[in-house]
C-alpha cells in the first residue's frame, strides 16, 4: 500500500491541516503518523487510488513514503509505532548485505590506494595478448579493485546519514557494496586459467555496466538532498568521487578491451567496451589519436544538436597543426570536447553570433629533447612511477609532448556573477525560485541525458567532470572569460607518453 | 610589547643593574613604561649584549662569516618602531583625481602634507621587512644599497615639518624629484640581488618580499609623482585656481581617459621601432591587428599602462619574429590579435601570439623574479642595465641613440619626473631581463586588476590584461596585518 507523507506550509492553522486529513480520507486514505514538528502527517492509500491532495492549497509538499525519511516518526511526540514493523523489515532487507560486506570494506579502506601509472595499463603488452600475459593483467586488476572500491563505500559512508538515506544515493551505494561482493570471491584465489579470466571478465563487465548511470543518479540525489548538506561538502565529495571513478573504471574497461582484442578472444566486436580493430589501440588507449578528428566527429553530433533545438548550425574552424597524434583514451577526449563545445556552441547561438565560426586551435608541444626523456618499452618495468598528484595516473614520461587545444567563441563570455560558480556542480546551486516554477525541470534535464536524450542546456556537470578527465592524465583546463565578447577555454593534456 | 614593571622583582636583569632604576623618580619610572626612546647608555650596554639585534649595530661588530666586510650604518631604532606603527592610508585613482580637479592652494597643501606623512610611513614598513631578512641577504650589496637609499629617503621625509606654505610645498617638491632621482637604480638593483641571493632564501618568500616592494614603491612613486605634477599645474601660466579640466587631459599623472586602442596603437610602433634596431631594419614584423571595443576608455596612470602593454608586445614580437625565423618560412610572421573588450566594471586587453609559446622549463619561473636556469645570463643583462636607468634621465638610450624624447615611453603628452618605466621599456629587447611579465603584474594588480597568461606551447601564448574601469577601488597595498599574517 503506497503511502506518503504530506507537508503542509508553515502558515497552516491547526483547521487547515485537519481540513487536509479529512479530504484526505474522503479519498479513501487512511492517516498514519502525525508530526508536531512539521505541519503533516502519513496517508496510506489502497493500491491504484487516485488523490489530490497537492491541490489543496495548504499543502506544500506531498512526498512518496519510502526509504527517505527525513523527519523520522522519533520525533513524532506520541504516537504508537503502527507501521515500524514493515518499516524495519525493510531496513533489515536494505542493509542485509551490509553485514556479508561490512567486516571487509573498513580493512580494504585501510590499505592504501594503489598509485597508478599509465605504464601499469600498457606493461602486459600491446594486443593481441598471450595467454600469461592477459592472465597477469587480470591479476593485476583484481588486486586494485576492490580496494579501489572499498574506498568509495567508505566516503559514502562517511556521509550524513540523511544523505545516504535518500534513495538515489542509496542507490548507488548498494551498487558499489554490490559490486565489491562480487569481487570479493575471488580474493582469495588466483587467476590461473582462462576459463576463470572469462569470468573474471564477465564479472568486471557487470561491474562497468551497473555503474554506467551513477553520475546522473547522484545528481539527482544531491539535488533532493541539498537542504541536509552544504554546496561545498558535495563539491569535495564529488570531486574525489569522480576522479576515482575514472581510475577504477579504466583499469577495468583496459582489461576488458584486452580480452577482448587478444587471442583467442579475438572479438573486438563483443566488447562492451570500445576497443577497435585497430594496430594503434592498447586496449583502451590509441597511441594514435588525432584531436582534430575527434573535434571534428562531436562538432557535428552538437551542431545536430543545436540545429534541432536551434534551427541554427554553428560552424567552426581548425587551426595550428591539426594533423597532430598523441597517446590518449579516445572516450575520454570525446567527453570533454563534446562538453566544451555544447558550451561554446550553445554560447554563440544564444548569442545571435552563428556567423562567426569558433576557433579551435591544436598546439603540439615540441618533443623534449634532453637526453633523459625515455621511452616505455613493454617489457614490465622495473619500478612503477609515482603518481601525479592524488589519485592522478602518471604519463609515462613525465616530459611527453602533449597536446593543448583552444576553443575560442564569440558567444558573449560568462558573467562575473556565474564566473565563479563554474566548477561546481550546478544542481548544488538551484534555488528556491527554480524549484516553484517547475520543480522537475532541473531533474528531468538530469534524467534526460541519463536516457541518452540530447538537451543542449548545461547539465550543470560537464566542466567539472571535463576538468577531472583533463586532471587525471596531469592535464588541465584553464578558463578566461571576456564578458561582452566571448570565451577562450585551454584544454591541457599531458601525452601518455611515447611506445615503442 | 612587554611590561615593564619595575616594582616587582620580575624585572629584566639588564634594567635593574643600571643606573637608571635605582635612582629614578616616580616621573622617569613611568617614562621607561611608556617607552620612551633608549638613552645612550643603555644603548651601549644592550649592543655589547645583544648581537643579533637588527637595528642596533655599532662600528665594532664586524662580520667574519660573509665574504664581504659589512660595517652597518648606526641608526635609531625606536623612531623606526614609530612609524612602522602607523598604518598607511590607501588611495584610489578617484581619490587622486579630485584632488585636481578643483585644484585651490589649500587642496596643494593638503596634498603635500598627505605626501609629507605618507612618505615616511610607507617606506618604514619595507625598510622593516628589509630588516627582517636573513642577514646573509641584507648584507650582498645590492641589497645593501637599497636598504641604504631606503632609510636616507626615510630619514629624509621625516624630518620634514608641515607644510603651511607654497614656499614650503616649493622645498617639499624638491626634496621629492631628487629623492625620485637617485631612486632611479632601485628595481634594477633588487632584481640583482634576489637573483643572487637565489640560495639563501626560499624562492617564493623572495618572490613575496619583492613584489610587496615593488608595490609600495609604485604607491610612494604614484603619491610623489602626482603631487609634484598638481605643484606643476598649480603654477602654470594658464592655470587658474578651481578651473574645470577637459576630459582628454591630466590631473596630475592621472590620464582622464586612456583610450585603449590608441595605447595600444602607439606602442606598438615602438616596439616597431625598437625591434627593426635590434634585428635589422629588414626584418618582417608581424602586424598587430586591433578589434573590439574600439572606443573604450578609462581612467589610468599612463606610464604604468604604456608599461604593461609595451612589455607584452615586446614579448610578442620578440617570440613571433625568432620563431618565425627558426622554423624559416617566406613572408612576415603570422600577426598578433590584439582584443579590447569592455564590460560595465572592466576593461579586458587580450593580446594573442603565435610566437611558439612558452618552453616547459622555464614555465615555472615565468611570473618569479628568481630565474632558475636562466639565472646566470640575466644577472649579466642586468648588470648592463643600471647604466642604462641612471643615464636615462633624458630618457636616451644607453649608446647615445636620441630618441628625441624617448619616444612614447616619456609621455610625451607631459612632463615627466625621471620615468623609471620609461627607460626599463626602450632598452633592445635582447636583452632580457626576465622583469618584464612579474613587473606588469605588479602594476595591474596594484589598481585591482589583473594580468594572466595562457600558453599554448609549440603554438603561440595568450596574455590578458584586466583593469577596473572605473577607479573607484583603492590601492591594493599589503599591509602590515596582513603582512603578519602571512
Amino acid at each position: 500500500m503506497p503511502s506518503y507523507i504530506v507537508t503542509l506550509k508553515e502558515d497552516a492553522t491547526d483547521e487547515q491541516i485537519a481540513a487536509a486529513k479529512k479530504q484526505a480520507q474522503e479519498q479513501g486514505g487512511k492517516i498514519g503518523h502525525e508530526y508536531g514538528i512539521i505541519k503533516g502527517f502519513q496517508v496510506i492509500f489502497p493500491e491504484g487510488s487516485v488523490h489530490s491532495l497537492d491541490s489543496n492549497e495548504h499543502v506544500k509538499a506531498v512526498e512518496a513514503d519510502g526509504e527517505q525519511q527525513p523527519y523520522s516518526s522519533r520525533h513524532a511526540p506520541k504516537e504508537p509505532s503502527t507501521s515500524h514493523p514493515p518499516r524495519d523489515a525493510e531496513h533489515g532487507r536494505r542493509h542485509a548485505r551490509r553485514s556479508e560486506a561490512e567486516d571487509q570494506v573498513p580493512m580494504l579502506a585501510k590499505q592504501p590506494l594503489h598509485s597508478l601509472s599509465l605504464a601499469d595499463l600498457v606493461k602486459h603488452g600491446r594486443p593481441p595478448l598471450s595467454a600469461e600475459a592477459l592472465l597477469s593483467s587480470a591479476r593485476f586488476t583484481l588486486s586494485l579493485l576492490p580496494i579501489r572500491l572499498a574506498h568509495r563505500i567508505q566516503a559514502l559512508r562517511n556521509l550524513p546519514y540523511i544523505v545516504v538515506s535518500n534513495k538515489n544515493i542509496s542507490k548507488i551505494y548498494n551498487n558499489y557494496q554490490h559490486s565489491l561482493s562480487t569481487l570479493l570471491p575471488w580474493q582469495g584465489r588466483t587467476i590461473s586459467n582462462l576459463e576463470d579470466e572469462i569470468r573474471f571478465t564477465e564479472v568486471l563487465a557487470e561491474l562497468v555496466q551497473t555503474h554506467t548511470d551513477t553520475i546522473p543518479i547522484l545528481a539527482r540525489g544531491f539535488l533532493e538532498c541539498r537542504k541536509y548538506i552544504s554546496a561545498t561538502e558535495v563539491t569535495r565529495f564529488l570531486d574525489e568521487h569522480l576522479r576515482a571513478r575514472i581510475g577504477t573504471r579504466l583499469v577495468a574497461e583496459q582489461h576488458i578491451a584486452l580480452h577482448f582484442s587478444s587471442q583467442p578472444h579475438f572479438d573486438p566486436g563483443a566488447s562492451p567496451t570500445p576497443c577497435p580493430e585497430h594496430p594503434s589501440y592498447i586496449g583502451v588507449i590509441d597511441t594514435a589519436l588525432r584531436p582534430a578528428s575527434v573535434v571534428d566527429s562531436c562538432g557535428g553530433f552538437v551542431a545536430d544538436i543545436c540545429e534541432l533545438n536551434y534551427g541554427v548550425r554553428p560552424e567552426w574552424v581548425i587551426d595550428g597543426e591539426a594533423d597532430t597524434t598523441f597517446a590518449f583514451v579516445p572516450m575520454h577526449l570525446e567527453y570533454i570536447v563534446t562538453e566544451l563545445l555544447k558550451n561554446a556552441f550553445r554560447a554563440t547561438v544564444e548569442n545571435h553570433m552563428n556567423r562567426e565560426p569558433i576557433v579551435i586551435t591544436i598546439a603540439a608541444e615540441p618533443p623534449d629533447m634532453r637526453p633523459h626523456a625515455s621511452h616505455i618499452g613493454l617489457s614490465l618495468p622495473t619500478e612503477t612511477r609515482g603518481a601525479f598528484g592524488g589519485d592522478a595516473i602518471a604519463p609515462l614520461d613525465d616530459n611527453a609532448p602533449g597536446v593543448t587545444i583552444r576553443i575560442r567563441d564569440r558567444g558573449g563570455g560568462i558573467s562575473p556573477e556565474v564566473l565563479p560558480h563554474i566548477w561546481g556542480y550546478s544542481f548544488t546551486t538551484f534555488s528556491e525560485a527554480d524549484e516553484v516554477l517547475g520543480g522537475d525541470d532541473a531533474l528531468s534535464v538530469i534524467s534526460n541525458a541519463s536516457n541518452g536524450n540530447s538537451s543542449i542546456a548545461g547539465l550543470g556537470y560537464g566542466l567539472p567532470l571535463s576538468r577531472a578527465y583533463a586532471e587525471y592524465f596531469g592535464g588541465g583546463i584553464g578558463v578566461q572569460s571576456l564578458h561582452g565578447w566571448g570565451t577562450d577555454v585551454y584544454l591541457k593534456l599531458k601525452g601518455v607518453g611515447k611506445i615503442e | 610589547m612587554p611590561r615593564l614593571s619595575l616594582y616587582n622583582a620580575t624585572a629584566p636583569g639588564w634594567l635593574k643593574r643600571t643606573k637608571l632604576v635605582t635612582g629614578m623618580g616616580m616621573g622617569a619610572r613611568m617614562a621607561l613604561v611608556a617607552r620612551r626612546p633608549l638613552l645612550l647608555a643603555d644603548r651601549r650596554w644592550l649592543a655589547s649584549k645583544t648581537q643579533s639585534q637588527p637595528f642596533v649595530r655599532n662600528s665594532h661588530t664586524q662580520t667574519t662569516t660573509t665574504s664581504h666586510s659589512h660595517s652597518p650604518k648606526w641608526r635609531p631604532a625606536s623612531i623606526l618602531d614609530e612609524w612602522v606603527a602607523k598604518t598607511a592610508r590607501p588611495i584610489s585613482l578617484r581619490q587622486l583625481m579630485v584632488f585636481g580637479r578643483s585644484l585651490t592652494e589649500s587642496r596643494l597643501i593638503t596634498s603635500a602634507n598627505y605626501v609629507r606623512t605618507e612618505l615616511p610611513t610607507r617606506i618604514s614598513h619595507r625598510i622593516r621587512d628589509i630588516q627582517k631578512l636573513p642577514y646573509s641577504v641584507v648584507t650582498n650589496p645590492h641589497i645593501n644599497e637599497v636598504y641604504d637609499l631606503y632609510y636616507d629617503a626615510f630619514d629624509t621625509f621625516r624630518k620634514v615639518k608641515e607644510i603651511k606654505t607654497l614656499e614650503d610645498n616649493e622645498r617639499l617638491c624638491a626634496t621629492i624629484r631628487s629623492t625620485l632621482k637617485a631612486h632611479l637604480t632601485v628595481i634594477p638593483k633588487l632584481a640583482m640581488g634576489i637573483l643572487e641571493c637565489g640560495e639563501l632564501k626560499d624562492p617564493a618568500d623572495l618572490d613575496k618580499f619583492m613584489n610587496t616592494i615593488l608595490r609600495s614603491r609604485i604607491s610612494r612613486r604614484v603619491i610623489a609623482e602626482q603631487h609634484l605634477a598638481l605643484t606643476d599645474t598649480f603654477h602654470a601660466p594658464w592655470f587658474s585656481p578651481g578651473a574645470k579640466l577637459a576630459e582628454s587631459e591630466f590631473i596630475g599623472e592621472v590620464f582622464l581617459k586612456c583610450i585603449a586602442k590608441e595605447v595600444v596603437e602607439r606602442c606598438g610602433e615602438a616596439i616597431k621601432e625598437i625591434t627593426q634596431r635590434a634585428y635589422g631594419p629588414s626584418v618582417q614584423m608581424p602586424e598587430i591587428k586591433i578589434e573590439g571595443h574600439l572606443d573604450a576608455s578609462f581612467p589610468y596612470i599612463l606610464s604604468h599602462l604604456e608599461y604593461i602593454i609595451g612589455e607584452l608586445l615586446r614579448n610578442s614580437v620578440q617570440a613571433s619574429v625568432e620563431n618565425h625565423q627558426k622554423k624559416k618560412r617566406a613572408g612576415p610572421p603570422p600577426p598578433i590579435q590584439v582584443t579590447i573588450v569592455e564590460s560595465n566594471q572592466n576593461v579586458i586587453i587580450r593580446i594573442s601570439d603565435q610566437g611558439g609559446g612558452i618552453p616547459r622549463d622555464i614555465l615555472p619561473y615565468l611570473w618569479s623574479f628568481s630565474k632558475g636556469p636562466a639565472s646566470a645570463q640575466i644577472l649579466n643583462n642586468l648588470g648592463q642595465v643600471p647604466k642604462l636607468a641612471a643615464t636615462m634621465q633624458e630618457l636616451q638610450l644607453g649608446d647615445g641613440q636620441d630618441q628625441g624624447g624617448g619616444g612614447v615611453f616619456s609621455s610625451t603628452l607631459q612632463p615627466n619626473h625621471g620615468n623609471s618605466l620609461a627607460s626599463l621599456s626602450s632598452r633592445p629587447p635582447n636583452l632580457r631581463l626576465g622583469m618584464g611579465l612579474p613587473l606588469s603584474r605588479v602594476y595591474a594588480e596594484y589598481w585591482a586588476g589583473s594580468l594572466e597568461l595562457e600558453n599554448l606551447e609549440g603554438y603561440g601564448a595568450d596574455a590578458f590584461l584586466k583593469i577596473s574601469k572605473l577607479g573607484n577601488k583603492n590601492e591594493q597595498l599589503t599591509t602590515r596585518a596582513t603582512m603578519d599574517a602571512i
